[in-house]
């Protein structure tokens, strides 16, 4: 059985968690990349809602939410039970749910469209019950919401971009009513807006990220829409553009939403996990053009530092990590690389040394990774952009799930989402009909 | 001074993070029966005033009961003027609530070591329990949380009529509210700092409801305050 309540960060909610142990209501599952100001389930997951990008003459060709049922003693288990369209394809990329759990807010890059479904009411079956379609307006020139991050009360929703398509990016807030809150530009070499700048300061954005206790928030870069959207194979060619890429970290004083140093982490660092244990005060990323794991740790109180710690395969082949899941122990970090479509498993019980200790192909092209809190379940899809995807044989699209024995993964289920006539499957987030009263 | 009720809270507030962290391993000491955090995860505070807190939505009031059992709104009108900070409890909650509330005695204590913030600032719990937390519950809660230094900024503890009353405030705070196992409630713990023109400033989940973070808030919107009062004065 699920449980309503916060997602343990910091002492209190160490304090919290322990007074739940006290009465048996250990906390075992859920994803280990949510917001920590989440609501949090502590059973198994019943379903997996997978933001899935439409593609021309395939269903309804729209993005769409799609549920897929996760429930083992279910005779739909392993299937896709639920679509939630939303007309049209917006570049379908990350969302997340609100501090409540009760809304899922989808975003789409390429229109600056934000969907909100409710997960509360039906959980099997997500309703769209809000379009946010003043974003770029209203944020003051930000576009291309990347994703939705839960703080109290209201979404921090990263941009990749702004109006001109450029990497100049902002962290945006509306509340949980749909409504602009507040709007906060990376700095940049021009407009540090107080930051030390270690090399250089770029201003682009991609993942952002709290680690409460710590006060501290750090965003990575990636690059704007005007390289997002075009074709990878075009791209690549271009030389000017491709020096349009993150090559920076910021850390932020998250309660007064100031910059304090942009650190240098060149060849572009996505995705953001902070450690969860109560003394580790680091965070791990990966850099998809240098194919590098880094370590972003504060050395001494206010004063933080990245380094990278491990290569992941080998650099010279591009394999272009993607997604990264650290457990919840603090001791394995799962990397995905797009274009081998391989998965590795890396021991970082040093955080200093990770060491590799698996891999496996998961297919001909992969992208997300979600892995339950307990570590035992793990989740793998293979979009990565519209345009990035691989073409032909190559362009498998599906969500495959494994389980994960500590030493090895073993197949749970796949489903393919071309042959579903769905889509290309990207962002993945897990479902619990128990948070919620009948 | 406060009740033993309040001190054995803490102490067991104190036990259970031992129980996760070590005892030796961070400070358990209490002040005034206060569940005191560990001072190497305390959280950096910036200084009062460096930053801006953008107004999130307007505050709603409601219909509610003081402890006495008189009807009176929420944000009391009379009242307005002030900075509030309001916490929405139900008082049989065994884990979120009574650490939010032992934050609140926190917030209190400190606030009554800085005359200008005890004057210009309330405390306010609500509870979303309205069939258990009656206004003589409440007052019982409350002589057992409540500070009786004179110094120390007004803390009231409210409830709803009944569910029907409540509806609206939860509604309008963003706080669902739904019942749970063993006849508790389920819920995510939320505090909401409310400026004297009544929006709705700051909230807070548990983890950022740190008396001195809150009370810097409260600063910040004094200091606020006063630049205003100094633009009108000329």
């Amino acid at each position: 059985m699920a449980r309503f309540r916060a997602a343990p960060a910091g002492r209190i909610s160490l304090a919290v968690l322990a007074v739940s142990t006290l009465l048996g209501a250990p906390a075992r599952a859920d994803e280990t990349c949510l917001s920590p100001y989440m609501a949090k389930i502590t059973g198994i997951e019943d379903f997996v809602y997978v933001w899935t990008l439409g593609v021309e003459g395939l269903g309804d060709g729209s993005d769409k939410l799609v549920t897929v049922d996760a429930r083992e003693a279910s005779p739909t288990f392993g299937k896709p039970i639920h679509a939630a369209s939303v007309g049209g394809r917006h570049e379908a990329h990350h969302g997340g749910f609100t501090d409540d759990r009760r809304q899922f807010w989808a975003a789409g890059l390429s229109d600056s469209k934000i969907f909100v479904f409710d997960v509360a009411t039906e959980p099997a079956r997500p309703r769209l019950v809000k379009v946010i379609d003043d974003f770029v307006e209203k944020s003051g020139g930000a576009a291309g919401p990347h994703g939705a991050y839960a703080l109290p009360g209201r979404m921090l929703i990263p941009s990749l971009s702004n109006r001109d398509g450029t990497g100049r990016a902002a962290l945006v807030e509306y509340a949980n009513e749909g409504h602009h809150v507040a709007t906060h530009w990376l700095p940049t070499d021009a407009a540090p807006n107080g930051a030390r700048i270690e090399a250089g300061a770029d201003g682009y954005g991609y993942d952002a990220r709290v680690l409460p206790r710590r006060n501290a928030m750090l965003t990575s870069s990636f690059t704007g829409l005007a390289n997002a959207l075009r074709p990878l194979g075009e791209l690549v060619k271009d030389g000017e553009a491709m020096k349009r890429f993150g090559q920076t970290m910021v850390v932020w004083d998250f309660h007064a939403r100031q910059p304090r140093t942009v650190l240098s982490v060149p060849g572009v660092p996505l995705e953001i996990r902070w450690a969860w244990g109560p003394q580790h005060t680091y965070a791990f990323t990966s850099t998809a053009l240098t194919s590098k794991l880094w370590l972003v740790r504060e050395d001494a109180p206010g004063a933080w530092s990245a380094r990278p710690v491990a290569e992941i395969g080998d650099p010279s082949a591009l394999p272009l990590p993607v997604d990264i899941s650290l457990s919840a122990d603090d001791r394995t970090l799962f990397v995905d690389t797009f274009m081998d479509g391989t998965t590795r498993v890396f021991d970082i019980s040093d955080p200093d040394a990770p060491r590799q200790i698996y891999e496996k192909k998961i297919g001909a092209q992969l992208n997300m990774v979600s892995q339950s809190w307990d570590g035992r379940r793990i989740y793998y899809t293979s979009s990565l952009l519209a345009n990035w995807d691989k073409t032909g044989d190559g362009n498998e699209q599906f969500l495959k799930a494994y389980a994960w024995t500590g030493r090895e993964l073993t197949p749970r289920f796949a489903i393919d989402f071309t042959a579903e006539r769905l889509g290309r499957p990207h962002m993945m987030a897990f479902g619990a009909a128990s948070l919620y009263a009948r | 001074m406060r009740s033993g009720a309040r001190s054995a809270l803490a102490a067991l507030v104190v036990g259970a993070a031992a129980l996760v962290q070590g005892t030796s391993a961070h400070d358990a000491s209490a002040h005034d029966g206060h569940a005191a955090r560990p001072a190497a995860a305390a959280v950096p505070v910036p200084p009062p005033g460096s930053y801006r807190l953008p107004p999130i939505k307007p505050a709603a009031g409601g219909g509610v009961l003081d402890e006495s059992g008189r009807r009176r709104d929420l944000l009391d009108r009379d009242r307005r003027g002030g900075i509030t900070v309001l916490a929405l409890i139900y008082t049989r909650c065994g884990d979120l609530c009574p650490l939010a509330t032992a934050d609140m005695a926190r917030l209190q204590d400190l606030a009554a070591a800085d005359p200008a913030a005890a004057r210009g600032m309330r405390l306010v719990s609500l509870s979303f329990d309205p069939e258990h937390d009656t206004p003589e519950v409440m007052r019982d809660f409350a002589a057992a949380w409540r500070s009786s230094d004179p110094a120390a900024p007004a803390w009231e503890f409210l409830t709803a009529p009944d569910r029907a009353a409540l509806a609206p405030i939860l509604a309008a705070y963003g706080q669902p509210v739904e019942p749970g196992p063993g006849g508790g409630l389920n819920h995510v713990f939320r505090a909401f700092l409310i400026d004297p023109g009544g929006l709705v400033r700051n909230i807070y989940s548990l983890d950022l409801f740190d008396p001195a973070l809150v009370l810097t808030d409260i600063r910040t919107l004094l200091i606020e305050e006063a630049g205003r009062g100094d633009v009108r004065a000329r």
